[in-house]
């Protein structure tokens, strides 16, 4: 019993990464109604550019890798918007969705050509710190992640719901061409909500890259995965349900991992999905029915 | 001024024609080395290839290749990509069958290797086998007995059976006190599972070891709680990993944070790489592989330098592709081969049959011997990782 509670507390922690890159995806989701699928490997990629720090300076203080990880995700959530959605005529979903999984794969392949395969180091953040309770003990970088989670979920609906932007991103997910009548430029508060999630993505990767130890290209289609399913469980376009599921399928994965092993380990998480998706489609958080 | 033009006319002329005969006189015998360039595993591609290149320019500067009018060849290398991927693999072998490649070195992958040396002649001379007369000479796919396929396939690997026997040995022999294993493996990579399953494990317990288990992860796996808690639940004395670079340093961290201390950490042959000491230099400190390639020696130093200027790195595999163009090309001298397009066919055979021949072999660490079934019996070593480096340890031979 201890074994099954202790994996499931590793799976939960470990769960706020999911919840990172859930957020991404849901956000997006949330304003355009579209997946981007290249989000976890832009933000692995922006992780990879908070490494080029070290390569100017050995020595860089950690948070310049972060602050660096960040802006350059910023920055490839722009180039991201603009090469698979800027372009690309929105009223066909499989467009844009085949876009971002080019983008997804194009990223991928940057990332092995210019680093030639080798994963990387990546400092660490609370690496040290394990906090125990009896026999149950606790990362303390996990728990720096999962604050980080609490912390971007709270940011976002203070930029949804407080500010001018966060009212126009509303309007324009409700409403695009409504939004359009009234004076917001839709193409602009679209990129600003990549910018947004880019900078969010940026920070995650270089959370997970801490958390993990390592960067390797081979993060990026398993954080893809985990982030669509974390999405349509939390419920697509739910801030707060990217969180509670990222968390929930962590423990469900470390979970059925300690009973029926780690090659049936994701059978069961998809399973996990098909349940949610046949029995609760909206997802744990599913927006009300509106006017529309 | 028309003395000027005449004179530079005269000297584009002359080295025109002195272009066209070294050109005509010149022949050159193209060997094609193919593995993996794309994904995760691009470095052993890359490696490959500069070291294939390096030897074959050694090998140019020193006069070439003998043929049996007498005449010199040069080696012209050319390397394809088969993205560690058995149908590209496939392809890939029935392209170079159709270039005027005398051999193939290569592939990258045993996932890869298998497959494509079932799709070689099985036996020479079967008028009822049309599988591909190429002769294939593997350099880095490493599981074991794999050359056995095809009468066509040979492969300078080293045996993991033969040296992680000795390891275990020499385990068991400097430290007698130590009584237990426990294995980490890689589930989902056909090289990780085929090493712990059919070989460290085995071998462990040939040895004299209790092996109390294994815990098991995937390629592509991150969080390595649950398998650290399992191995510091078994408490062994020693504990194989047998795993690529990403999960191993994923592992090695997971075990820092809970503090997991084995008495001696052993590793997988294809460990014994950069890829680990640049992605965790600090956790990896003490891990004990076996290797077939360290630069112990005036010759090897010399390939590992030669490899560098082409930007590749040198290990045991990429050394192992180093050595091949060097057996190759002893072989074309032996065997006499002409060197004629027109022959090609005669020529690949007549490479086949010189490398089934061959007993022994030279390598970078000493005498290869050559087995029945087309594989090595190669020289090595005991390396560990120090101060982010790989180092010797101890030399059994």
């Amino acid at each position: 019993m201890l074994d099954f509670l202790q994996a499931v507390l590793d799976g939960v922690l470990f769960g706020a990464i999911y919840a990172l890159i859930g957020i991404g995806f849901t956000l997006v989701f949330g304003v355009m109604h579209k997946i981007n699928m290249a989000y976890a490997a832009a933000s692995i990629g922006g992780a990879y550019c908070g490494l080029l720090v070290l390569q100017v300076m050995a020595d860089a203080p950690v948070w310049l890798v972060f602050l660096c990880a960040f802006a350059s995700g910023g920055l490839l959530g722009y180039l991201v918007y603009l090469t698979c959605f800027h372009f690309i005529p929105l009223s066909s979903p499989l467009a844009t969705l085949m876009s971002t999984v080019g983008m997804l794969l194009l990223i991928d392949e940057i990332i092995v050509h210019s680093t030639d395969g080798r994963p990387q180091n990546h400092p660490a953040v609370f690496d040290e710190v394990m906090l125990r309770a009896g026999e149950f003990s606790m990362r303390g970088d996990l728990l720096f992640v999962f604050a980080v989670a609490v912390l971007c979920m709270i940011a976002l609906l203070l930029l949804l719901y407080r500010t001018r932007l966060g009212l126009a991103t509303r309007a324009v997910s409700q409403q695009p061409v409504a939004a359009q009548l009234c004076g917001i430029r839709v193409a602009r508060v679209n990129a600003l909500t990549f910018v947004v999630t880019g900078l969010l993505g940026g920070g995650a990767g270089a959370l997970i890259g801490a958390s993990v130890g390592t960067l390797s290209p081979l993060l990026t289609l398993p954080l893809t995965v985990k982030g669509l399913i974390v999405t349509v469980i939390g419920g697509l376009g739910s801030v707060p349900g990217a969180i509670v599921a990222g968390l929930l399928v962590g423990g469900f994965e470390n979970a059925f991992q300690l009973f029926r092993g780690v090659t049936e380990r994701d059978l069961y998480v998809m399973l996990l999905l098909f349940v949610f998706l046949v029995f609760r489609p909206g997802g744990l958080f599913a927006a009300r029915g509106g006017r529309d | 001024m028309k003395r000027i033009a005449l004179a530079v006319a005269a000297a584009f002329a002359a080295t025109a024609y002195t272009g066209s005969g070294v050109l005509a006189q010149e022949k050159t015998i193209k060997i094609t080395g193919f593995g993996a360039k794309t994904g995760i595993i691009r470095l052993f591609g890359i490696n490959s290839e500069a070291a294939m290149l390096a030897a074959a320019e050694v090998i140019n500067q020193q006069g070439g290749v003998k043929l049996a009018d007498g005449s010199k060849a040069n080696i012209a290398v050319e390397f394809l990509d088969d993205r560690c991927n058995a149908e590209e693999g496939i392809s890939v072998i029935r392209r170079i069958y159709g270039t005027d490649a005398l051999a193939a070195v290569g592939p990258t992958c045993s996932n890869v290797a298998e497959p494509l040396f079932g799709i070689l002649q099985k036996k020479v001379d079967d008028k009822g086998d049309s599988g591909l007369q190429m002769p294939v000479f593997t350099d880095v796919a490493i599981k074991g007995g794999l050359a056995k396929i095809s009468e066509w396939a040979f492969r300078n690997v080293p045996s993991e059976w033969t040296m992680y026997s000795s390891l275990y040995y020499w385990l068991k022999t400097t430290k007698p006190e130590w009584k237990t294993v426990y294995g980490g493996v890689e589930e989902d990579f056909a090289h990780s599972r085929a090493s712990w399953y059919a070989v460290m494990k085995d071998r462990a317990a040939a040895n004299g070891y209790a092996v109390l288990g294994e815990s098991k992860w995937l390629l592509n796996d991150s969080n390595f709680a649950t398998q650290v808690r399992e191995m510091k639940k078994a408490n062994a004395d020693i504990l194989s990993i047998a795993a690529h670079p990403f999960t191993t340093c994923g592992l090695l961290k997971e075990m820092k944070r809970q503090n997991y201390k084995p008495k001696v950490l052993v590793g997988l042959t294809s460990t014994s790489s950069l890829e680990v000491m640049q992605g965790c230099p600090k956790d990896v400190e003490g891990m004990i592989i076996p290797t077939s390639f360290a630069p112990i020696n005036k010759e090897a130093k010399f390939a590992a330098e030669q490899t560098a200027k082409k930007k590749g790195s040198a290990d045991l595999h990429s050394m192992a592709a180093w050595e091949n163009m060097f057996i190759l090309k002893q072989v074309m001298e032996s065997e006499r081969i002409s060197g004629d397009k027109s022959q090609l066919q005669v020529d690949r055979r007549k490479i086949r049959d010189g490398l089934a021949k061959l007993k022994t072999t030279k390598g970078l660490l000493g005498v290869t011997k050559r087995t029945e079934d087309r594989e090595a019996d190669k020289p090595y070593l005991f390396v560990h990782a120090k101060g982010g480096n790989w180092v010797v340890l101890h030399n059994p031979l």
